[in-house]
């Protein structure tokens, strides 16, 4: 192992490594340019130095064999539960949720990390599950690994975060080979709980997944976010109003537009080109994540990059799906772009994993 | 149910199918921001052109501010300002133009201020102009259609009720300027007021209570269509402060014509009952926007009305030092109170001949006596004898030489100086001969009347001293639980209250016996003691032959007093610049003040009553 810790820096694939970096700088100038002359000014310094941590664990990551880390999956697993279980117990609230654990001047939110752990534990089930047609064993394992933090960050409560982790389920049932009768079970199950799962949403989700049905009924309220948010796309047209001279970003309307609503901003200020630009780096980063998958030199290493691009698409996909109202507002951000360290660190570490299965994928590496 | 071990060529076709998947579901987002954006935005450009929200400050009325007895000393009252909304102007040529002509403004002003706010954000309105008249406004309001980048807003004016009264210990607002935008990480904007020095600026968080913000939808004209929503102001807190009006007017009344500080302070807590310095300014001058040449012309008047002579600036003691140093030989036992010196009128130290004030000498004297007739060649021999450092550790023990703490900004620290500090300053060696010159509070020694007042206070007090503070109590409006100012009291150099008495029967005499230096000045029917003082202004010599103004090269009178002496309740510190001797300039303001607080009435300590305000509601709010 230690004899190939010497990167051979050709051999890291530069379509994935170049579109995560243009899409991090992106996040850098519009989390400038939606918070100038505001309180959050200065939030785009500090973005730059996640980004710095970012790419000092990515490094790490390509480094490191991943086959190691898939073999202490399940006690990384673990460890990294613990904060959940122990924000629950003890965390403070910040905006009614306990998500965040504090280090002085900083908050690291672990639900972050949590989400590379259980995706490494999926591919290290994976690693040894080949048969064709998968067994039931195996569907309640994966409900079990995934199940579990998403429990756990559900209570916390943040549904947003908790749902970006349900690609995995997804990731392991599909690749993993469920059969159709599978589907059709799983199916089942999931209107009935969702039915159920009315009952246990809080008042301000229902009145989201309300507005999000119909969002002209509460144009100053829940359906106020949507509505400025179409605005604000819909009104940067072809090439947008120009940096930092978007009306509706400026005139701060958009509650949180440097998180969650950065791709109205970059919408509204660069227009249609400036949505094809991210769209376009973030196909160009999953569908080579996923050509990296075929080629990779196990099982594991197969299953670890499809879970985690999966989550990336799973997020960008509803992000940008709630600035212009295909989806509710869920308070997911936009991988890599938007305003949060802890989101911003974590996914570039799993871009490092992914860097490192196609790094070593020659069976002799 | 048949096991198969997975052909891996059906997991690399699954994520074949699901790439195609992928891409396609990109591409259809895509196509759902090409339809918003290019072909339904017309649509909504239009919308984010007319449709737009505009953040309306509600500012919080900024708290009063009152003397201990309630007299209001600082209140708001309405006033009109006039804004420039950027993003509804076509030319903001045109519109500086207009309302030029309009209102009869300063083309130039009006121009320098829209420049000074276009450095902000866009959404952020430019304010053009002040206390506009109800005429102006509904000139301005009249034109609201083709002009709809300018509206008024109603806002509350800071009015110092007694104009220049107590203005160093109030403070004045100004404008935040950009630094202090930024250090308030952007909780004040452009044209947003802030406390500048005196308590204003000391207690600008509790004064100026937390904005409100509604936010409204307005239509491409401006108009307001509906209120979003709205966050209400919370008020600032009224401000007590210990000041007492009474003692102050008398103060400031004899001050009319004088420059200098005077420092009036309760003893045992202190609290701060009169603080003046003169010449004075009036802090409704800032409210009203001061011109340039206003600016100039305050800050070029040679006697420097904004700085607080009481805090900032630096003065010999002269022989108000002599008590303090009586009491530090005292107290470490390097004096014997009952020995005699003789004084001829001068002596001779390390080679140089000193003069005593008194040109024929007193004679044979004691401690007591010396305090009493001041005499300098008494004071000498003690210097001498105790030597630069034991005089600096003294001087520090009654917390010369570092600020006071006092509850305002920009206070001075003073200068004791030491072998130590000539090395390091100077870099040469103290000159002994120096120190004859520092026993009688010459020399490199610097005090201000604030550091005296705390220092005497101090003494009077066997060796207590207080935090002198303005800050008596604060009161957030609607609520009955006034913050009460809570300082603490430095001990140093304890002192036996036998050693106490001698130091005090020498102030005691100063005023209350036939000889002492302030005769002149005791008050009937009260026992004040205290210390006069005269300072030598510096570099006397180099200035008359620069051929200045003779009156400024007069000496600085002092009076440090203090009483009743049995129970010492109040010090009053005088200091009158270029005044002469103390026992003519300063002293009788001493007495004037300890009548008007004891003369009326038997002495009795101030009620701390519960302070209770005129409380009256007020919020900003935008005429549409």
């Amino acid at each position: 192992m230690m004899r190939r810790m010497m990167p051979g820096v050709a051999r890291i694939d530069p379509v994935i490594l170049v579109s995560a970096l243009a899409l991090s700088v992106l996040g850098v100038l519009f989390i400038g340019s939606a918070t100038i002359g505001t309180k959050f000014e200065g939030l785009a310094g500090r973005q730059t130095i996640f980004i710095g941590i970012g790419l000092v664990a990515m490094t790490a990551a390509i480094l490191f064999d991943y086959r190691m880390l898939l073999k202490f999956s399940f006690p990384i697993y673990c460890v990294c539960l613990l904060p959940l279980v122990y924000l629950l117990v003890f965390g403070e609230s910040i905006a009614n949720v306990r998500s965040w654990i504090r280090f002085g001047k900083f908050q690291f939110q672990p639900a972050e990390l949590s989400k590379i752990a259980t995706a490494l534990l999926l591919a290290y089930l994976f690693e040894n599950e080949d048969e064709t047609r998968m067994r039931p064993a195996t569907l309640v394992r994966i409900a079990a690994i995934v199940g579990i933090p998403v429990l756990l960050v559900f209570l916390q409560p943040d549904m947003g975060l908790a749902l970006t982790f349900l690609p995995l389920v997804f990731v392991g049932l599909f690749f993993g080979g469920l059969p159709a009768k599978g589907w059709v079970a799983i199916a089942l199950v999931v209107a009935v709980l969702s039915g159920a799962g009315w009952f246990v949403l809080k008042d301000y989700q229902k009145a989201r997944i309300g507005t999000f049905l119909n969002p002209d009924s509460d144009v100053l309220g829940s359906g106020y976010q949507v509505r400025q948010s179409k605005i604000a796309v819909g009104s940067g047209g072809f090439s947008g109003k120009g940096f930092r001279s978007g009306t509706q970003s400026q005139l701060r309307f958009l509650p949180v537009q440097h998180t969650d609503f950065i791709l109205a901003v970059i919408a509204e200020e660069w227009g249609f080109l400036g949505v094809v630009l991210v769209l376009g780096l973030f196909a160009a980063l999953i569908l080579r994540a996923m050509k990296l998958a075929q080629i990779a030199r196990d099982r594991g290493g197969m299953f670890l990059v499809l879970g985690l691009a999966g989550m990336m698409f799973f997020s960008v996909v509803i992000n940008a799906s709630m600035m212009i109202g295909l989806a509710p507002t869920t308070g997911i951000p936009l991988p890599l772009v938007s305003y949060g360290g802890s989101s911003v660190a974590t996914t570039l570490l799993g871009i490092g994993l992914i860097l490192g299965v196609q790094y070593r994928r020659f069976a002799n590496a | 149910m048949l096991r198969t071990r997975e052909d891996r060529r059906a997991l690399v076709r699954r994520i074949e199918i699901s790439r195609v998947a992928v891409g396609a579901v990109l591409s259809l987002l895509a196509v759902a921001y090409w339809s918003i954006q290019i072909v339904r935005g017309e649509y909504y450009f239009n919308l984010s052109e007319n449709n737009r929200i505009r953040a309306v400050k509600i500012t919080a009325p900024r708290g009063y501010v009152l003397d201990r007895n309630g007299t209001p000393l600082v209140e708001n009252e309405p006033a009109y300002t006039l804004h420039l909304y950027r993003r509804e102007a076509r030319s903001l040529e045109d519109s500086v133009r207009f309302i030029v002509e309009l209102l009869d403004l300063n083309p130039e002003v009006v121009r320098s201020r829209v420049e000074r706010g276009r450095r902000g954000p866009e959404y952020v309105p430019i304010p053009i102009a002040e206390n506009l008249s109800i005429e102006e406004v509904a000139a301005v309001e009249a034109r609201a259609v083709e002009h709809p980048e300018f509206a008024i807003t109603v806002s509350q004016r800071r009015q110092y009720i007694r104009g220049g009264s107590a203005a160093h210990a109030l403070g004045y607002l100004s404008e935040a300027t950009p630094e202090q935008i930024k250090a308030s990480n952007y909780a004040y904007a452009v044209g947003d007021w802030i406390g500048q020095k005196g308590i204003e600026g000391s207690y600008e968080r509790l004064l100026a209570g937390v904005n409100g913000e509604r936010r409204v939808i307005v239509d491409s004209h401006g108009r307001e269509v509906n209120e979003a929503n709205r966050l209400e102001a919370s008020p600032g807190q009224n401000l007590f402060l210990t000041i007492d009006s009474k003692l102050q007017e008398v103060a400031e009344e004899y001050f009319r014509d004088k420059v200098g500080a005077v420092v009036a302070m309760d003893a045992k807590t202190g609290e701060i009952l009169a603080l003046v310095s003169s010449p004075t300014y009036d802090p409704n001058w800032f409210t009203r926007r001061v011109t340039a040449a206003e600016w100039n012309e305050l800050l070029e008047n040679p006697d420097k009305p904004l700085q607080n002579r009481a805090i900032q600036n630096m003065y010999s003691p002269g022989s108000v030092f002599k008590v303090f140093l009586a009491y530090g030989a005292l107290s470490m036992g390097l004096v014997d109170p009952n020995m005699k010196i003789f004084c001829p009128g001068h002596a001779e130290f390390y080679g140089r001949d000193f003069h005593c004030h008194k040109k024929g000498g007193h004679g044979l004297v004691n401690l007591r006596d010396a305090i009493k007739v001041s005499c300098d060649v008494y004071f000498y021999n003690l210097g001498k004898k105790l030597g630069i450092d034991r005089i600096a550790e003294i001087a520090s023990s009654f917390g010369f030489g570092k600020p006071t703490g006092v509850d305002i900004s920009f206070e001075k620290s003073g200068l004791v100086p030491s072998e130590a500090w000539a090395l390091k300053r100077r870099k040469a060696r103290w000159y002994p001969s120096e120190t004859i010159s520092v026993a009688i509070g010459q020399g490199p020694l610097l005090m201000t009347p604030m550091q005296i007042a705390r220092g005497l206070a101090g003494l009077v007090e066997g060796g207590r001293l207080p935090t002198p503070h303005l800050f008596y109590a604060a009161q957030a409006p609607g609520t009955n639980a006034p913050l009460r100012y809570t300082g603490e009291t430095t001990s140093t150099m304890p002192i036996t209250p036998e050693q106490l008495k001698i130091v005090e029967s020498g102030m005691w005499a100063v005023v209350n016996e036939p000889g002492g230096t302030a005769y002149g000045s005791r008050v009937p029917g009260f026992e004040m003691g205290g210390k006069t003082g005269t300072a030598q202004v510096v570099g006397k010599g180099v200035t008359i032959k620069a051929g200045v103004d003779k009156s400024k090269l007069q000496d600085h009178a002092w009076f440090a007093g203090f009483g009743p002496v049995d129970d010492p309740q109040m010090v009053v510190v005088v200091f009158v610049e270029n005044g002469g001797h103390g026992n003519l300039a300063a002293a009788p303001l001493a007495k004037l003040l300890f009548e008007a607080r004891y003369a009326p009435k038997p002495p009795a300590p101030v009620q701390a009553a519960s302070p209770k305000p005129r409380l009256q509601t007020v919020s900003s709010r935008d005429p549409r």
